[in-house]
């Protein structure tokens, strides 16, 4: 019984000295841990008064930056695509100006051929100042001969 | 009475607390040290940890009106840099650079620290030793475990304490606590 007790009290002699040395590790750490944090809590620091303005100020810029860029945007785009919109504008205009003669042009040759009519018969009706006698002859001639005609009919 | 009595006492606690925070120099005087520590043994990385007390301090700054002292300023302020480092832990930039780092031990410099009662250069030196494998063996253990082993061993929180900062259970912290522990002991008991 005696042995048996000897046995048992060696693990727990063990783990007993385990804890206190875990224990030991710890109180170590602790007091290592507070030296490093005193030790670094003196480095640089921004007070949160400070901090909290300047995050305020970053974050009214950065709002001002979002309502500003899209305006710039649309403001350069409409600088830019203003004048570049009325120069195709003008462009276009200059094109239709330019290209008005062509139809012009394409119905003056689809017209030739009346306009050549027109002067034809023209040429025709207009019978010069100098052959007008003859014009009354001819309208004389054929006046007779109609009256001959219907005087043959007659008989 | 006695409810009235407690009732009172509660109210004077947290009109304290509340006042406490009228002066938030104060506050940071007191307090940094004691978040600055708890971040740089939960997160073993110095630049997060100084990073995260800033920043824990700015949201306390900036949340001040809400603080009703429902819970004491030390709970507060840890319970926002809890909440800071989970943050910072899920980012995936700080796992990537977590885990490429390796060991950290040079993270903390300790060189300069003498601790109490030792005065042999052995002492000193074998007591440098026992931090820097403690140091090791707790940036092993998982985040719920560090932060529960660090509340209760470096901040000296009570238990009811640490769960109201962590917003668990009691039964879950001591569950964290237990096995925090069983990792530590084995590892350092592996080294001997």
């Amino acid at each position: 019984m005696k042995f048996r007790k000897e046995v048992n009290a060696e693990p727990q002699a063990d783990s007993s000295r385990e804890m206190r040395e875990l224990a030991e590790a710890m109180s170590l750490y602790r007091s290592a841990m507070q030296h490093v944090a005193q030790k670094h809590a003196a480095a640089a620091w921004v007070s949160p008064e400070r901090l909290a303005a300047e995050s305020r100020k970053h974050a009214r810029a950065h709002r001002m930056r979002l309502i500003l860029v899209p305006a710039l945007g649309a403001g350069l785009a409409a600088a830019v695509i203003a004048p570049v919109a009325l120069h195709v504008h003008h462009e276009k205009a200059a094109i239709a100006v330019v290209a008005q003669p062509a139809p012009a042009q394409i119905v003056a040759s689809v017209d030739d051929t009346e306009l050549m009519n027109q002067i034809d018969s023209d040429l025709t009706q207009d019978v010069p100042d100098a052959l007008a006698p003859l014009d009354d002859l001819s309208q004389q001639g054929s006046t007779n001969q109609s009256t001959e005609n219907t005087n043959a009919h007659q008989k | 009475m006695e409810e009235i009595a407690g009732n009172e006492l509660t109210i004077e606690k947290r009109d304290q607390a509340v006042l406490e925070l009228a002066d938030f120099d104060e506050v940071v005087r007191v307090y940094r040290p004691r978040i600055l520590r708890f971040l740089l043994s939960s997160l073993t990385d110095r630049d997060a940890a100084e990073t995260l007390t800033q920043e824990c301090f700015l949201k306390a700054w900036n949340a001040r009106a809400q603080f009703r002292g429902d819970s004491s300023l030390a709970t507060w302020l840890t319970r926002i840099a809890v909440n800071l480092m989970r943050d910072h832990l899920r980012s995936r930039s700080l796992r990537f650079w977590h885990k490429t780092r390796g060991d950290s031990l040079d993270v903390m410099d300790i060189s300069d620290w003498i601790p109490d009662g030792r005065s042999s250069p052995e002492d000193i030196a074998l007591a440098r030793q026992r931090v820097a494998e403690l140091w090791k063996a707790v940036d092993d253990l998982s985040a719920h475990q560090r932060s529960v082993f660090v509340l209760r061993f470096v901040e000296e929180m009570e238990l009811d304490q640490i769960a109201e900062t962590l917003k668990m259970n009691l039964s879950t912290v001591k569950s964290h606590l237990y096995r925090a522990l069983a990792v530590l002991r084995d590892r350092m008991g592996g080294k001997q």
